[in-house]
């Protein structure tokens, strides 16, 4: 009953969140000063000439109006907004006339998820084994070696790290290609290899950038929580070290390592745009880029509401599984 | 006579603080006791806070290395430099019972599995068996196995879950079992539960009890010894009653002058006996 009052409640408050998300998001543009209409008939024109008569531009301008959802007064345009998301219909892409947002951000996602999803879990795993085992060891000497792998790792730039990889194992030693290249047509077992293949050096990348931050992050909490009478208690009880270490001290110290796992998953979405770009990475990020460079607004928009969706459904999750990791949620107290 | 417990030249000193101004901290200074018995006892080790009753428990349970200096429980040597019993050996020997029992489970397990885990790793018993082991220690406290069962460390009530790890520390029936300040977290009106469960369980179990605390009523009632520790010595010990109806050294004089009493005015120490303590 208790569980029960409590997914109700987190249920709603993701359904306001996603609400408030996607009205600022309709509200904001509107506030901006000028009419991309007016832009775009002036643009035409501008092509055109005198050719264009007054009829003309104003049956162009209602079309677009119909088109990009600018019609009536700004209550009603709101009102199909909303009704329009609900239906995952963001209209036509600019630049990809008429094909529409929602497929083009279907064909992006796969790759943006299956990289960032893979390099996340990854180097949320090392890192955290890392930082445990530094933690717990931490007045041996060799502990202290991989800890200093995390601070090396840390404070180096994305971009950096990304081109030095990149000079490492593309240029002087060509192992891997420096921009990818996927097979087309359906997935079959070539296929798959190769996508592993092409994606290892940006998958790479995104490990050893993510990884740093788990270590020290890890390795913090570790060292605090071995001085916890439970642990010493546990030890009196006859559990080896290695259960010591994974049953007590990780099971204590993890719930703030998942919230931020959980977290930076809901924020996949955003692509990985430095990586993509970098990589050349045919994912959200690279087709956010063109939208942005473009002026391709729906594309934009759609990929905005997919953010804002995908990090309130990985907050909502979060609250979800919370009470699978901390009893003391599950049965109050 | 069996030797229970015997600490030889027991030392222990801290370094606090970083190199240029680092402070030595004598926790335990030459700690010699012999307690010899051929029935199970119960040891009250009182002092005042910072006077090394901790550290010593310490040493026995192994969480401290000892500086320099041994000790041994029921023939088994448990500390000391270079002492490495076996795991399961010690465990049998000597259990602890820990001053607050909500810091010494974790908060993401249940009660029932620290009860089971002790069963099968220090007793090494069978599933079944284990079972049945931890039904009996927990109908040793008064407690029965369905109601502890699958319950998380803060569906408790602090005595309860005091009484639980009095349990636990009963499953492989060791020869010692370590209270430190087992009561100090407890309700007053509920502290003589757990006082009186180590009287029956010395009994009915066999089992020694070093009980450490600074309530030297309680450890009046239920001691066959007690030690009087300050500043990493023991400054006396001999039996309970003798020492705390005529103790010989005059901290320990000083420890039963402080306790309040009803019919006496309360005088302030400092200006009655200048330069003491």
């Amino acid at each position: 009953m208790k569980l029960a009052q409590y997914v109700v409640q987190r249920f709603i408050g993701y359904l306001l969140v996603l609400f408030i998300g996607i009205t600022i998001t309709f509200f904001l543009p509107r506030l901006m000063p000028g009419d991309p209409i007016n832009n775009y008939i002036s643009q035409v024109q501008a092509r055109a000439g005198q050719s264009l008569s007054a009829e003309a531009t104003q049956q162009l301008r209602d079309s677009l109006a119909e088109l990009y959802g600018l019609q009536g007064d700004i209550f009603t345009q709101y009102r199909n907004y909303l009704a329009r998301v609900v239906r995952l219909d963001f209209g036509p892409s600019f630049t990809y006339y008429p094909e529409p947002v929602s497929n083009i951000l279907l064909d992006a996602m796969p790759w943006t998820a299956g990289l960032l999803i893979t390099t996340t879990l990854l180097s949320w795993l090392i890192g955290n084994s890392i930082g445990l085992i530094a933690g717990y060891f931490n007045k041996r000497r060799w502990a202290t070696v991989l800890e200093v792998v995390g601070i090396i790792l840390y404070p180096i730039p994305y971009y950096i790290l990304a081109l030095v990889v990149i000079l490492l194992f593309a240029y002087w030693i060509a192992l891997f290609p420096l921009s990818p290249t996927f097979l087309p047509g359906p997935m079959t077992w070539n296929k798959a290899v190769s996508i592993i293949y092409n994606s290892f050096l940006p998958a790479l990348t995104l490990i050893l950038a993510g990884f740093g931050w788990n270590v020290l992050a890890m390795k913090a909490l570790a060292v605090a929580t071995k001085e916890d009478a439970y642990v010493q208690f546990a030890r009196l009880k006859g559990t080896t070290d290695r259960t010591r270490m994974t049953n007590y001290v990780f099971r204590n110290a993890m719930l703030p390592q998942i919230t931020a796992l959980v977290l930076s998953l809901g924020f996949i979405f955003n692509g990985a745009i430095q990586t993509e770009v970098i990589f050349s990475y045919p994912g959200i990020g690279m087709t956010m880029r063109a939208a942005a460079g473009a002026g391709d607004y729906n594309l934009l928009y759609g990929a905005i509401i997919l953010t804002i969706f995908s990090v309130a459904t990985a907050a909502l999750i979060l609250d979800l599984i919370y009470p699978l990791f901390d009893p003391r949620i599950r049965l109050g107290g | 006579m069996k030797t229970i417990l015997k600490a030889q030249g027991l030392n222990k000193t801290y370094h606090l603080g970083s190199f240029p101004r680092t402070i030595k901290v004598r926790a335990l200074n030459d700690i010699n006791l012999t307690i010899e018995s051929d029935k199970p006892v119960i040891i009250s080790l009182v002092g005042e806070s910072g006077s090394g009753k901790t550290t010593l428990a310490k040493v026995i349970l192994r969480l401290v290395q000892p500086s320099s200096g041994a000790v041994t429980v029921a023939g088994h040597t448990v500390a000391g430099k270079g002492t490495r019993p076996s795991r399961t050996e010690f465990l049998r020997t000597v259990q602890p019972i820990f001053q607050n029992p909500f810091e010494a489970f974790s908060q993401y397990r249940t009660v029932d599995a620290y009860l089971l885990e002790t069963a099968t790793r220090v007793a090494r018993l069978r599933k079944d068996e284990a079972v049945q082991a931890v039904e009996e220690a927990l109908a040793a406290v008064g407690m029965q196995y369905k109601d502890v069962r699958g319950k998380y460390p803060n569906q408790f009530s602090g005595g309860e879950l005091q009484r639980a790890s009095v349990a636990r520390a009963l499953i492989p029936r060791p020869q010692l079992i370590v209270a430190d300040e087992p009561v100090s977290m407890i309700d007053a009106s509920r502290r003589m539960i757990i006082i009186n469960l180590f009287l029956a369980l010395k009994q009915e179990f066999q089992t020694s009890f070093l009980y450490i605390t600074h309530d030297l009523a309680t450890a009046y009632y239920i001691s066959d010894y007690i030690a009087v520790m300050n500043k990493g010595r023991i400054v006396e010990f001999g039996d309970a009653k003798q020492v705390l109806s005529r103790p010989q050294h005059e901290y320990t004089q000083l420890l039963l002058d402080s306790i309040p009493r009803l019919d006496y005015r309360w005088v302030d120490r400092r200006n009655a006996a200048p330069g003491k303590y």
